[in-house]
């Protein structure tokens, strides 16, 4: 599926005291099986904008498209079946008896049947690897476990985009690289990924373009060599490691993933 | 006596006294089977800063809530700036400050000043001396003029240096910090950790974490695991050990990755720059050598 | 994100009323909202009325911002006027259309009751404009605290308002972040009959009690190693000090209230 956001406006509290343009007229497009990844710091309207992608929000100007249709004259239920979102820190909305429970509520709003559901859940709990933990209340999984049983609601879903807003945030390394690993999974079958996230070295491992917000405009938008290597205060360890080498480091390209950076650098070292 | 740090240099002179004191310390959590601490055994001298790292699970927080007496040792002795936190946890909290993970359920009053003279109105301060200890600690963190603000309209960063003040108002001569950066975004981590930076030296610290580039001027490094303390080192040992960093389940940041892949110092690489130098060092000494 | 008006009530200027000890201003409005019910005459409730006048222009609160806390009860005070001026039979007739008849005195009592209700409100609202909730927390504990002795747990209620205060717009923002996602589940909040929507709040409900529990637990943490335990011992940092003007304030009250009820 193709999502496109043409010059989307937002303003939060219009008219009062308090007014704050969030967004600023911005377009942009997440095309099928990719990984876009959006940078931004806090007030950039990172995730002021992809709330508009399922319409959570709606923009004060410009329009949403999913597959070149207007995606307000979607059925809401239909459009957030079809673009997942994910909040920030989602385990604060876990609330079934059960973590099976809880992944099937999205599965039961979209009046499957019942055998559906089951397949549904145990799909979606098969790709966060929580299936051992279907049984049990969500209230006592530790931080991870929620982590995964939120997403898994989303995911049951089965959405064409899924929106991961900060999905690392507060996780312990090996669950975020169980994480990263699972957002190259759906790329790779078949469900566009956009990963908002202030991690950029995180990023640099698995977005396949990457967009900068900043004061809610784009400031760059593009594959990850071009934007990191053009905008230095946003760049991650691997591609300020051979910035900083400078003319030193003529010939090895630009290089942004660990491991091609660190043959690159290798390379350098041993002539 | 002298102690040098990670990279070798600069040797700092601490004193002979020891803040903190643990022998054999044993917890377990009411309803399980396994201890989440057994027999942990470890001194921490004045001044010293010492990081705390491992797998979450493996009684980190545990171990600092039994520092502060939140919990009670099952067994082993404790003894925290003198006092043992079981039997006068009161005294022990005057002079050990607590910075917790979640910066949003740690403050307790509805604006900015009242929650950094919390806890100097729990310890029953005199009121003519509260108004310049909170107006000091609110500087010390770099929040002047956000005396009257209200918490939920703080950032991550901000909640968590208005934490941080509210400790310093008691002028603490310890600091627990359980991940006090795990939940903040990336300017949020540089402001607290910059103030923390400004701590060393003046206070003794435990910091957990699970960011080990936080760690690269600690004076030394405890590995928990398991409960037991599987590692007491300085951080340039272990960063430069990957049995032992895998052992544990701890994972270097790229940058020091990459530096420790290439073969070159990780410990002293706190920047790119500082990688790339090393890089440029190689090259021409590889350069010369022909 | 979009900023939260916190504390609807209080308004923060800086003014003669606004200075006043908290205790004083709760004083003075216990003794008004009781003493209200002692004023028998239109004049006496006009009295009153003018001092509340005064101590609104003193307050420095716009008149029209004032007026807004008042809506509420708008409703109320119509219907009592309405049913006064309806179905009373006192005093002489003013209209008279079939059934319908309108005397002056329903008039009169209608206005004298909607009046009242009016003032009594505007009284609790200059009260809740002119001082900071924390502060009405502080002065509550304060004058509940002779309580102490008989065992009411004064010191424990005011940490609770405080810690509620501090709590109410993070709640906010929390259950509006919590129906957003279950939004994005597909959950629907508008459609289906009242059973089906109050069942539809449960995904809400549910998390939002969780968590604040949760939150409870780590604040109460959090307190602990702050050296929290309970009301002995502590000092406070924000001590209102009972000054002349406050005492000139409560004696006037006390004029004013006395002058009406003997009108």
């Amino acid at each position: 599926m193709r999502l496109e956001l043409r010059d989307i406006r937002h303003v939060y509290s219009p008219g009062t005291p308090f007014e704050v343009k969030a967004l600023r007229g911005v377009s942009l497009t997440v095309e099928p099986d990719e990984v876009l990844g959006i940078l931004g710091g806090t007030g950039s309207g990172k995730s002021t904008l992809v709330q508009h992608m399922n319409l959570l929000l709606e923009p004060a100007d410009g329009t949403v498209l999913v597959d070149g249709v207007d995606a307000a004259r979607l059925k809401k239920s239909e459009l957030r079946r079809r673009v997942g979102l994910v909040f920030q820190f989602p385990e604060a909305a876990l609330f079934a008896p059960t973590v099976w429970e809880d992944v099937a509520f999205a599965p039961r709003r979209l009046g499957l049947e019942e055998s559906e559901i089951g397949d549904r859940v145990r799909e979606s709990l098969a790709l966060v690897d929580a299936e051992d933990l279907k049984d049990r209340s969500p209230f006592g999984l530790s931080g991870g476990e929620q982590r995964r049983a939120a997403i898994a609601g989303v995911l049951a879903m089965r959405p064409e985009v899924l929106v991961l807003d900060e999905p690392t945030s507060g996780l312990d390394p090996a669950s975020r690289q169980k994480l990263l690993r699972l957002i190259q999974t759906l790329r790779d079958t078949g469900t566009s990924v956009v990963l908002v996230s202030h991690d950029t070295d995180e990023m640099a491992e698995v977005a396949d373009r990457i967009c900068i917000l900043e004061k809610g405009e784009i400031r760059a938008i593009g594959p990850p060599a071009d934007v990191f290597y053009a905008n230095p205060d946003f760049a991650p360890a691997t591609v300020s490691t051979v910035a900083a080498l400078g003319d030193d480091g003529h010939g090895i390209g630009r290089p942004v993933r660990f491991g091609e950076t660190l043959r690159a650098l290798a390379g350098l070292i041993e002539g | 006596m002298k102690r040098a740090n990670a990279s070798g240099s600069d040797p700092r002179i601490l004193p002979d006294t020891v803040s903190i004191a643990c022998e054999g310390l044993t917890y377990s959590y009411p309803g399980r089977a396994e201890p989440a601490l057994s027999g942990v055994s470890f001194r921490v001298r004045t001044g010293e800063y010492v990081g705390i790292v491992g797998p979450n699970g493996g009684g980190k927080s545990t171990l600092l809530r039994l520092l502060n007496g939140l919990l009670r040792a099952e067994s082993g002795k404790v003894m925290v700036s003198g006092h043992d936190p079981s039997e006068s946890p009161f005294q022990v909290r005057r002079r050990v400050g607590m910075l917790f993970q979640n910066p949003e359920n740690g403050l307790v009053a509805p604006f900015v000043e009242d929650d950094v003279a919390f806890g100097l109105e729990n310890l029953g301060a005199p009121r003519e001396g509260m108004r310049d200890r909170v107006r000091e600690a609110i500087r010390a963190v770099g929040l002047v003029g956000y005396g009257r603000r209200e918490p939920h309209t703080l950032s991550g960063g901000e909640k968590q240096r208005v934490a941080l003040a509210g400790l310093l108002a008691l002028e603490p001569e310890i600091l627990l910090l359980d991940e006090p950066t795990s939940m903040l975004d990336a300017a949020g981590r540089r402001e607290v950790l910059y103030r923390m930076q400004g701590l060393r030296g003046e206070k003794t610290i435990l910091h957990v974490t699970h960011h080990l580039e936080e760690l690269l001027d600690a004076d030394r490094i405890m590995v928990i695991n398991g409960g037991k303390l599987a590692a007491d080192i300085p951080p340039g040992r272990l960063i430069s050990n990957p049995d032992l960093l895998a052992k544990n389940n701890l994972v270097l940041p790229p940058l020091l990755r990459l530096a420790a892949e290439l073969g070159l110092d990780a410990a002293a690489s706190r920047t790119p720059e500082d990688v790339a130098q090393a890089i440029r060092e190689r090259v021409r000494r590889r350069a010369e050598a022909r | 994100m979009g900023a939260t008006r916190s504390f609807g009530q209080f308004y923060p200027v800086s003014s003669p009323l606004h200075a006043l000890d908290p205790r004083a201003k709760i004083l003075a409005t216990a003794l008004l909202l009781l003493g209200l019910f002692f004023v028998g005459s239109a004049a006496g409730l006009g009295l009153v009325a003018a001092a509340v006048a005064v101590l609104v222009a003193v307050s420095r609160v716009p008149p029209l911002t004032f007026l807004r806390l008042l809506r509420p009860v708008v409703f109320i005070v119509a219907l009592t006027v309405l049913f006064q001026v309806l179905f009373s039979r006192e005093g002489e007739t003013l209209f008279a259309w079939g059934i319908l008849e309108i005397h002056d005195g329903g008039v009169r009592l209608g206005l004298f009751l909607g009046l009242r209700i009016l003032l009594l409100v505007s009284v609790a609202a200059l009260l809740t404009a002119t001082t900071a909730p924390l502060a009405l927390a502080d002065g509550l504990e304060d004058l509940l605290s002779p309580l102490k002795k008989v065992r009411f747990p004064s010191h424990e209620v005011a940490m609770m308002m405080t810690i509620a205060l501090r709590f109410i717009p993070t709640l906010h923002e929390e259950s509006q972040k919590i129906t957003k996602a279950q939004a994005a589940r597909g959950a629907d909040f508008s459609e289906g009959g009242p059973l089906s929507r109050i069942r539809a709040t449960i995904p809400i409900l549910i998390p939002l009690t969780v968590g604040a529990f949760r939150r409870a637990d780590e604040l109460a943490e959090a307190m602990e190693s702050r050296g929290y335990r309970g009301g002995e011992g502590r000092t406070r940092y924000r001590e209102p000090r009972f000054r002349r003007r406050d005492a000139v304030f409560l004696i006037a009250t006390v004029l004013v209230l006395a002058g009406a009820a003997l009108l």
